[in-house]
């Protein structure tokens, strides 16, 4: 692919779908069973934006984006579009951006950190999307 | 994977019908959560080991949901009997903190947007009871602006007064540990073991005894083993050992602290290191006779009032009335409840020991006094877990009362 895709564009949406299926087999998932949703907060077109995120034991079987309300998730993250779009072009890490505050978090976080090797995994994966922000 | 509750298991507590009563008391107070800050809550409702800064979030009805320091949670989630969607986590990430965490559960979660929430409040003598800050309560009060905050803490204090079959066999247990470390203490100072020996040295010697028993901890919200000698017996208290030297001629107080189940082993014991003087001798005799009789009055139907007379009386009557502390126990309960007895909490002394309170059946206090004449530099401490009964009390510890001289 050399075209880049809109960041949360429908095309790019389809794309990381069809990426993260491939790349991450349910064992590179450790079989789990989680959902997430990323809140998109002052994206360049002024609304808010969501990415969500569904996957049952290990495999990837959703991916959505969009404006409004996101559909319902295990974990939620909040942050700004540009915190965000940092982290999927590698110039910021997601766990640094949780522990300075700059990304909230909601849900169970010992359950959480114990996600966090798999979370790395499918941030690395959406990261190599070639896309415009 | 969370702790399956047995009702044949002979250290059984039914946690979940503790939640029901605390739920019960919060309807009849029209109190819509209860936000638990102080360790002995954990302890009453969670029955696991918090020592971390923990929260315990209890909703009108269901199960509670309990926050601890991230680097704990997984331990708590495998001791509890909560499912592991109830035992949470702050840490340091954004929405994670201490006050966006619970503040959000209660709001997302639990569903209340608005209402009266009971939370914890007071003072006591150790510095660790967990009584919500002032930073805390006004961040949490910042964070939800609907809500009134009454202080609750007595929902708790109420209900965990008087102990469970299960709690009191666990405080038999840790008596009985308690002893191991007497035990390995009076073998380690006899026969001039003692000399060289300092009061921390002595304190670990039994610290090991009692965790080879199986005690996990020597209670770190207190003072841990807490140990005496020479002058410092001198007022008839113990405290944290120091690098003093146990010396021939001085008397040796050894307040050892053992943990089972929670449930705190708390027992006493004093030393004359020989040679001893007849007047040490006599203020020996003295304090073991006061403790027999103080023991012989417990009961249930009296109050501490009441004995703390007995035994001033009892005291005056043989001459050493000057010398004796004029209170003869102190609270227990599981870990974090050492301090005072009754759940009233009194106007004209607040979070003291009712004087006025009634001993009732299955109530666990430590029998304790003190014994001091620091112009002598010579003073004891008697401590021991003792549960009321009917027409009596059992002592739990099974250490033989008296005062040996050690040679």
């Amino acid at each position: 692919m050399s075209e880049n895709l809109e960041y949360l564009s429908p095309a790019w949406r389809d794309e990381a779908l069809k990426r993260l299926q491939s790349e991450l087999t349910p064992e590179k998932m450790n079989k789990v069973t989680t959902s997430m949703s990323n809140i998109y907060k002052n994206c360049p077109k002024g609304v808010d934006m969501f990415l969500f995120v569904e996957c049952k034991e290990g495999k990837i079987t959703r991916v959505e984006t969009g404006t409004g309300e996101p559909p319902k998730a295990e974990f939620l993250i909040t942050g700004n579009y540009e915190t965000f779009a940092r982290i999927s072009r590698a110039e910021l890490g997601a766990q640094k951006a949780l522990m300075t505050g700059k990304l909230k978090l909601k849900g169970n976080l010992a359950k959480a950190l114990k996600l966090a090797a798999v979370s790395d995994r499918l941030n690395k994966v959406l990261a190599k999307i070639p896309a415009n922000y | 994977m969370p702790r399956k509750l047995d009702p044949k298991d002979k250290y059984y507590i039914d946690n979940p019908g503790r939640v029901k009563a605390i739920q019960a008391e919060m309807h009849k107070r029209g109190i819509d959560v209860y936000l638990g800050s102080r360790i002995r809550t954990m302890s009453f409702v969670m029955d696991t080991f918090c020592p971390w800064r923990s929260y315990i979030i209890i909703p009108p009805e269901g199960q509670p949901t309990y926050f601890t320091f991230v680097v704990d949670a997984l331990r708590i989630g495998d001791e509890t009997w909560l499912d592991g969607d109830h035992v949470r986590a702050y840490g340091p990430m954004g929405g994670m903190d201490q006050i966006s965490a619970i503040t959000d559960y209660i709001k997302d979660e639990v569903g209340i947007k608005k209402g009266r929430i009971g939370y914890e409040d007071g003072i006591s003598a150790y510095t660790a009871e967990g009584n919500l800050t002032h930073w805390e309560y006004t961040h949490f009060k910042d964070a939800l602006p609907g809500f009134e905050w009454v202080n609750a803490h007595d929902i708790i204090d109420a209900l965990s007064l008087i102990k469970d079959k299960g709690t009191i066999e666990r405080f038999r247990t840790a008596s009985l540990i308690v002893d191991e470390g007497h035990k390995a203490a009076r073998a380690a100072l006899e026969n001039g073991g003692y000399n060289g020996m300092t009061e921390t040295v002595i304190a670990g010697i039994a610290a090991l005894a009692m965790r080879k028993a199986g005690s996990v901890s020597e209670w770190n919200f207190a003072g841990l083993n807490e140990i005496s000698s020479g002058y410092r017996t001198g007022l008839g208290a113990c405290t944290p050992p120091t690098t003093k030297e146990i010396k021939a001629g001085e008397p040796l107080m050894l307040d050892f602290h053992a943990m089972f189940k929670l449930a705190l082993g708390d027992h006493s014991h004093n030393y004359l290191i020989g040679p001893a003087t007849k007047r040490q001798r006599w203020h020996a005799d003295n304090f073991v006779a006061i403790i027999q009789k103080v023991i012989d009055n417990y009961r249930a139907g009296t109050t501490p009032g009441t004995l703390a007379a007995i035994m001033m009386d009892y005291a005056e009557s043989r001459g050493c009335g000057d010398f004796i502390q004029p209170a003869c126990e102190h609270g227990i309960g599981l870990f974090g409840d050492e301090w005072r007895i009754g759940a009233v909490v009194n106007p004209d002394l607040p979070y003291w020991t009712d004087q006025d309170h009634v001993y009732q059946e299955n109530e666990v206090v430590v029998c304790a006094m003190q014994y001091a004449a620091p112009e002598e530099n010579i003073g004891f401490r008697y401590e021991n877990d003792i549960v009321i009964l009917k027409n009596g009390c059992e002592v739990m510890s099974k250490y033989p009362l008296g005062i040996e001289e050690i040679t």
